[in-house]
């Protein structure tokens, strides 16, 4: 398909452009006082998108659970006009980051295009921001115009939820997202991350595991030992203290417990059971309950909660500490609607937010919409979480676990279910997580 | 067949098929035989990686989560293993661990599967919920008799050369959830099984994997029961 200009509509365009270089700067205030109440103005207008070929299904958030319910809606049902949005325009993979962080796998590893994903995978990518949404009209808003939909599935993922912390006002709030960042969240957190633990010139890092059900369960163990190795290779005289919210390493327990203890018995200090009461930026304190802990640089891991998009589209479950949608716990969708569904780490089940569970949820909630369009109903199929957690470097030696999940119904709450541990690290392991992530990978946008 | 008796002096024989495709033209397939004499030894090592979920004693989850795979005919593997290594088989879970990276080459594939062939088989698998004299069962014995026994055979013990899947002893659940993988496009298979499962409703599938949950494991290859 080609995409023709007249010669007419040309000039006219180019004609306008140089008007409004001639234009005095009196003029063009007139013309902004004009238009720049009108806030809303751009989203009012249609998203520039191709018309619908099929029943639309938009998806927000192009994270591990958005790619792949974008991927599967498609492969269950071709005849789905499937449009993936993301806010980025290029994919970094919080998974593997650790790893990277240590340099056994470079940014290459993490990076892929949307494009690609869209293009392998016949749907359409649209690089907006999302702003609102109007279930009754079935319209959702973007900054680029609004986009009609028969099935939205939201999966805008985490932010941290710093007041659990005790970090109130805005400003020490900044100051620790730009200074400490978490790195669990965007690339550049990442980056500033690996920077930071690169040019460590000795003393104590701090590293913290929060409360609740935070992004990635072994990551921060996993991070304590990448950063710990970082130092023994740099020949850095620098401790990594690794403050955990929980009374003990959440999982992998004995096999973390053991690579502190065996790997790294000078650099790592863990403390646990240490609840962040606040933090003294000045003089670079963390105040417990009962304990001060001063450190030199860090990475302040905060509590996670939903997406500010799921509370400002007023769809947060009340219940939920992390302000995660509120959703049926089984299908997904939204409490009273069939239309809207939530998936990935906005979700509100306890499943681990990872990316191994976004993606096999991703391909059962795809599942659960192209039968829905049928009229039919699925079973309730666990998702499956594997993780594989990096302790060692040069070579990479890694520990494994694979776990279902099972309804309790007295509890009204989701457990582990069939879990296999390998919680002593090899080669054999360390290679099986990047063959994982390849494989995740050419899933999610290759084939 | 007698099946363990071979075991000792097998060759195992791999097909690779190469597509080659050149700017000019299209080669023709070239089917390359490899011959490898196997290991025990080195297999029961490298199978370690597998045990972590398929079990040590190699039966699987009775759940269906992971399947026997004690008594399953050593080119039945190898086909499953090297159609998940390359993707052509769906299987997140089990792709990193099968890679020449993780499992090894083609020797160390061999032993693993020889060495899978030497473990007995579970003597209490998940069956499903109509036993013998059932209505169901014999309705699903119906089915089998006419659509299943030409490959599987008349107890499903399958054909090790054909490719042939053995039945007998398979967790049904674990069938189940195959079949309906097959039957929603979600398994590529062999076009005649799948157009034998696509032709059958939802319901006589489910009959059919319940007559093949009860069809006899041979005395010989089952291990004892074990005392609780």
């Amino acid at each position: 398909m080609t995409y023709k200009i007249s010669r007419r509509a040309f000039l006219q365009a180019s004609g306008t452009a140089i008007l409004a270089a001639g234009t005095s700067a009196g003029v063009l205030a007139e013309e902004q006082k004009r238009t720049a109440p009108v806030i809303a103005g751009n989203t009012l207008v249609p998203a520039p998108l191709p018309k619908a070929k099929g029943p639309r299904v938009v998806v927000v958030g192009g994270g591990w659970s958005g790619l792949t319910v974008a991927k599967y809606l498609k492969k269950f049902d071709k005849d789905l006009d499937v449009v993936l949005i993301d806010r980025n325009a290029l994919f970094v993979s919080c998974p593997m980051s650790n790893l990277w962080l240590a340099d056994q796998i470079n940014m290459d590893f993490l990076t892929h295009s949307f494009l690609d994903a869209a293009r392998n995978n016949g749907y359409i990518f649209f690089n907006a921001t999302v702003v609102d949404l109007d279930r009754e009209s079935r319209k959702l808003y973007t900054e680029q115009g609004y986009i009609d939909y028969e099935y939205l599935v939201l999966a805008p993922g985490i932010d941290y939820d710093y007041q659990r912390i005790g970090v109130e006002d805005i400003e020490a709030e900044y100051y620790i997202r730009n200074n400490y960042p978490g790195g669990f969240v965007n690339a550049s957190e990442y980056l500033t991350l690996k920077n930071k633990l690169e040019n460590f010139r000795g003393g104590t890092f701090l590293l913290t595991v929060p409360a609740g059900n935070y992004r990635c369960t072994a990551a921060p163990y996993e991070r304590a030992c990448m950063a710990a190795a970082i130092f023994k290779r740099n020949g850095v005289k620098g401790k990594v203290l690794l403050l955990d919210h929980n009374a003990e390493i959440k999982i992998k327990k004995d096999g973390f417990q053991n690579a502190f203890e065996q790997l790294y018995p000078d650099i790592i200090q863990y403390e646990p059971s240490v609840d962040i009461q606040s933090i003294n930026l000045d003089s670079r304190e963390v105040e417990s309950e009962f304990d001060s802990y001063t450190f030199d640089d860090a990475s302040i891991y905060a509590p996670v909660r939903a997406s500010r998009l799921i509370e400002h589209m007023g769809l947060v479950d009340p219940q939920s500490l992390q302000k995660e949608a509120h959703i049926d716990p089984f299908m997904n969708h939204l409490v009273g609607d069939e239309h809207v569904y939530v998936t990935g780490d906005a979700r509100s089940q306890p499943f681990s937010k990872s990316g191994h569970t976004a993606n096999s949820e991703g391909k059962f909630i795809a599942e659960v919409i192209a039968a829905h369009r049928k009229g039919e109903r699925l079973e309730w199929r666990s998702p499956q979480t594997m993780c594989f957690s990096g302790v060692k470097i040069d070579p990479l030696e890694a520990m494994n676990i694979i776990t279902y999940y099972k309804y309790d119904k007295e509890r009204k709450t989701f457990g582990f279910d069939r879990v296999h541990l390998v919680d002593v690290w090899s080669v054999k392991s360390g290679q099986a997580g990047l063959a994982w992530a390849e494989g995740m990978f050419k899933d999610m946008f290759y084939t | 067949m007698n099946y363990r008796r071979w075991l000792g002096f097998l060759h195992v024989i791999l097909g690779i098929f190469f597509l080659v495709v050149t700017t000019f033209s299209h080669a023709d397939e070239i089917t390359i035989e490899l011959r490898f004499q196997p290991n025990l030894e080195n297999g029961k090592l490298v199978y370690e990686i597998c045990a972590s979920c398929h079990l040590p004693d190699g039966w699987g989850d009775k759940d269906g989560t992971y399947p026997q795979l004690a008594g399953q005919h050593q080119n039945v593997l190898i086909k499953q293993i090297l159609e998940i290594r390359s993707g052509e088989r769906d299987n997140p879970l089990m792709y990193p661990f099968v890679q020449e990276r993780t499992l090894g080459n083609y020797q160390d594939l061999a032993d693993v599967v020889a060495y899978i062939a030497t473990l007995p088989m579970t003597p209490e698998h998940n069956k499903g919920p109509w036993p013998n004299f059932t209505k169901e069962y014999e309705k699903g014995k119906k089915i089998y008799k006419k659509n299943c026994v030409s490959c599987h055979g008349k107890t499903g013990e399958g054909n090790n050369k054909q490719y042939y899947p053995r039945l007998q002893g398979q967790h049904y659940a674990y069938v189940l959830r195959q079949a309906r993988m097959v039957q929603k496009g979600l398994r590529k298979v062999d076009p005649a099984m799948l157009a034998v499962v696509k032709n059958l409703s939802r319901e006589d599938l489910e009959l059919v994997i319940n007559y093949v949950s009860y069809l006899p494991v041979p005395d010989k290859d089952l291990a004892p029961f074990k005392d609780q």
